[in-house]
């Protein structure tokens, strides 16, 4: 049975269970094949062993479809385990689309992570933009639409870049191989663009904020799983120890933790949250010692848990009451204590406390930082990690089960939504108190203790301290309040101001161009009526001409037709 | 739709009855003394244990402390100044946007608590 799996690619696991899933009738049997195909998929992954496994001939080409080693198991093992409980927290949703669409989005990302070379990555790179965009489409409302339109654009447009990298790329290296590329050529830089694309890098990022709180309540817990996170492994396995990774991770770390702190709908703070954690990955694959990727690698794992955690408790919340605005919640606690629970153990994830798994984690990329003295990355990635309390760790279940009391009181959230986030909630904890179980899967050997005492005390002291800042500042009411406003992003420039200035030229244009046609018109008209008067049938000068000027117009007319017949 | 009335804490679910005591008179001054309390033990905790620090900077007892605290007050500083700037109506974006839609009523289930 197990030799027969191994016969299949992972990615088609899905693709068939989303096929079968279309044919099967919505109920339990639907929800078992959602369920079973992560753990079957974890099982292949898990016992396969490392190697390449699977080839297909194409125009030529070789095409790698199950490379499975250290870097790229731990990324599929996550993304099944994420498609598992994103399914548990679905098991409610009687939707095709959406069930049909979660399978094959995660098939793409764990096909594209599986991919041994740039083609195939091309081909799942766009599988995960198209399956994806239905879970922003299933929500059905306009807004989403136009929101699903856009990010699709965006998602589309990272691939067609993708595949002119990799066409160039081909032509200078004469290979098609996934490795390590140095950045330097016009290939290697479309590549690397495309990656940024998708990994949301700062200004093109935009895509992340405006489509992840657009979805429906389980489609963004989906979402957050893969596509960012698929660009981190692409980065790592194509761009490991490129210097300006470590920039450019270091200002995504940092500007979104501005913006999340006075953004009021929640799913939002969460998307701006996300990518302030890729900025702590990309800095790790920036540094790119074997270090700072097990940092990378480390932390994807644990994020995507954790985050999928606070995606499903704002989701669960927003089930009930129908909102994810912070300025429409609060006091929740009193009828959702389990949900608001299991926020918590997500925001003490997420901010790395210790016994948390974010703290297991995020110190392996600090100490690659710090490792290979960067000290001014270092202390804005310190700096980020008190952002990271600010907006997870404390405005989110702050503002959503505590604070002021909204009066909602509504009823805990259905049974496999509890489940879900029992079970991520768990998994946050066990990695953090037991790291050994995850550091044992990370593509090199860890040695690496967590919890000394200098750790310890320096993060508790780090986090406390900002609390205790937080808590001056909202005890004398200076905290920014939850209000109801949307704040720009750079996503104005394409969202208002082009379309703005493209209304105005194309209004300036249209108007210019109807004005020199009228005018032209009227000239001609003009001209043609004065030829009229002054040569037409009723003109003095027709008067005067002989009867026979037509005809010896026209002779000489064909004389010089014949002229020029017999010169040319 | 949820009623949007204050019921005694005897409704809530037993946890929620353990966590409303955060609501109870004078819990919240408690929070905070408690949370000076965890502060300065971890402070206190600087001189159990030798630094092996990377950086010069780690190894000023009490660095995290004052960093952590002058990093987050410095975050809400300009967080509050962003919003001065970059702050629209919720509609500016009108309908190719969801941020003034309703989520939609057939894809949720609102039950209150005591229904």
């Amino acid at each position: 049975m197990l030799d027969l799996l191994h016969q299949i690619p992972t990615a088609f696991l899905f693709f068939i269970a989303a096929f079968v899933v279309m044919v099967l009738p919505q109920g339990n049997a639907r929800n078992i094949v959602l369920l079973g195909t992560p753990i079957i998929a974890a099982i292949q992954v898990w016992t396969l062993g490392m190697g390449e496994f699977y080839t297909i001939p194409l125009f030529g080409f070789n095409l790698e479809l199950m490379r499975l080693d250290s870097l790229s198991r731990i990324f599929v093992l996550i993304f099944c385990l994420a498609a598992f409980l994103g399914n548990l927290f679905a098991w409610h949703i009687k939707d095709t689309i959406q069930q049909v669409s979660a399978l094959a989005y995660a098939g793409s990302a764990i096909g594209a992570a599986l991919s041994g070379d740039l083609i195939a990555l091309f081909f799942y790179w766009e599988g995960t933009a198209i399956a994806s965009v239905f879970l922003i489409w299933a929500r059905r409302t306009e807004g989403s639409y136009w929101t699903g339109m856009r990010y699709l654009v965006i998602q589309i447009a990272s691939g067609v870049i993708l595949i002119a990298g990799v066409s160039l790329y081909y032509y200078d290296t004469g290979s098609i191989t996934f490795e390590r590329m140095e950045l330097g050529s016009v290939a290697t830089w479309l590549i690397f663009l495309s990656f940024g694309i998708k990994c949301a890098f700062p200004l093109l990022h935009n895509w992340l904020q405006d489509s992840y709180p657009a979805a429906t309540i389980t489609g963004t817990v989906i979402l957050s799983a893969f596509t960012t996170k698929l660009a981190v492994y692409a980065l790592a396995r194509g761009f490991a120890g490129t210097e300006i990774l470590i920039y450019i991770g270091t200002i995504m770390a940092l500007f979104p933790i501005f913006f999340a702190e006075i953004e009021n709908d929640l799913r939002r703070v969460l998307a701006y949250s996300l990518n302030n954690q890729l900025g702590f990955m990309v800095v790790g694959v920036g540094i790119g010692t074997e270090l700072a990727l097990n940092g990378t690698a480390s932390h994807a794992f644990a994020h995507i848990l954790y985050k999928a955690l606070l995606f499903m408790s704002v989701g669960a919340v927003m089930y009930r009451t129908g909102t994810s605005k912070a300025s429409e919640l609060g006091g929740l606690y009193k009828t959702m204590p389990k949900t608001a629970i299991f926020c918590l153990v997500g925001a003490a994830s997420i901010s790395a406390f210790p016994l948390f798994s974010g703290f297991i984690t995020k110190s392996l990329t600090l100490s690659a930082v710090a490792h290979e003295h960067y000290t001014y990355i270092w202390l804005a990635l310190v700096f980020a990690s008190a952002g990271v309390l600010s907006h997870s760790g404390i405005k989110i279940p702050f503002f959503t089960f505590f604070a002021h009391d909204s009066g909602k009181r509504p009823k805990e959230a259905p049974l496999h939504m509890l489940l879900a986030m029992g079970l991520t909630a768990f998994l946050c904890i066990f990695i953090g108190v037991f790291p050994d179980f995850l550091y044992s899967i990370l593509p090199y050997d860890v040695n690496y203790e967590p919890y000394t005492m200098e750790h310890i005390a320096g993060q508790l002291q780090l986090l406390l301290f900002a609390l205790l800042a937080f808590a001056i500042i909202y005890r004398r009411g200076l905290h920014p309040p939850e209000i109801r406003a949307v704040n720009l992003d750079t996503d104005v420039i394409y969202r208002k101001f082009m379309p703005s200035i493209f209304m105005y030229v194309s209004f300036v244009v249209s108007r210019s161009f109807s004005s020199i046609h009228k005018l032209s018109k009227l000239m001609f008209i003009n001209f043609i009526s004065r030829l009229n008067h002054s040569h037409g049938p009723d003109s003095s000068r027709a008067a005067s001409w002989p009867a026979g000027a037509m005809v010896i117009s026209i002779a000489a007319l064909l004389g010089l037709a014949l002229f020029v017949i017999f010169f040319s | 739709m949820i009623k949007k009335v204050k019921k005694s804490t005897q409704d809530y679910p037993i946890l929620g009855r353990w966590i409303s005591w955060v609501d109870k008179p004078g819990s919240n001054q408690k929070i905070f003394y408690i949370l000076i309390i965890l502060c300065i033990a971890s402070f206190g905790l600087e001189w159990t244990y030798e630094k092996h620090a990377y950086f010069e900077i780690e190894n000023y007892k009490g660095f995290y402390a004052i960093y952590g605290f002058i990093v987050f007050s410095i975050l809400i500083f300009i967080a509050t100044l962003l919003r001065k700037i970059i702050k629209v109506r919720e509609d500016f974006y009108l309908e190719k946007s969801i941020d003034s839609e309703v989520y939609p009523e057939d894809q949720i289930q609102r039950i209150d608590h005591n229904a």
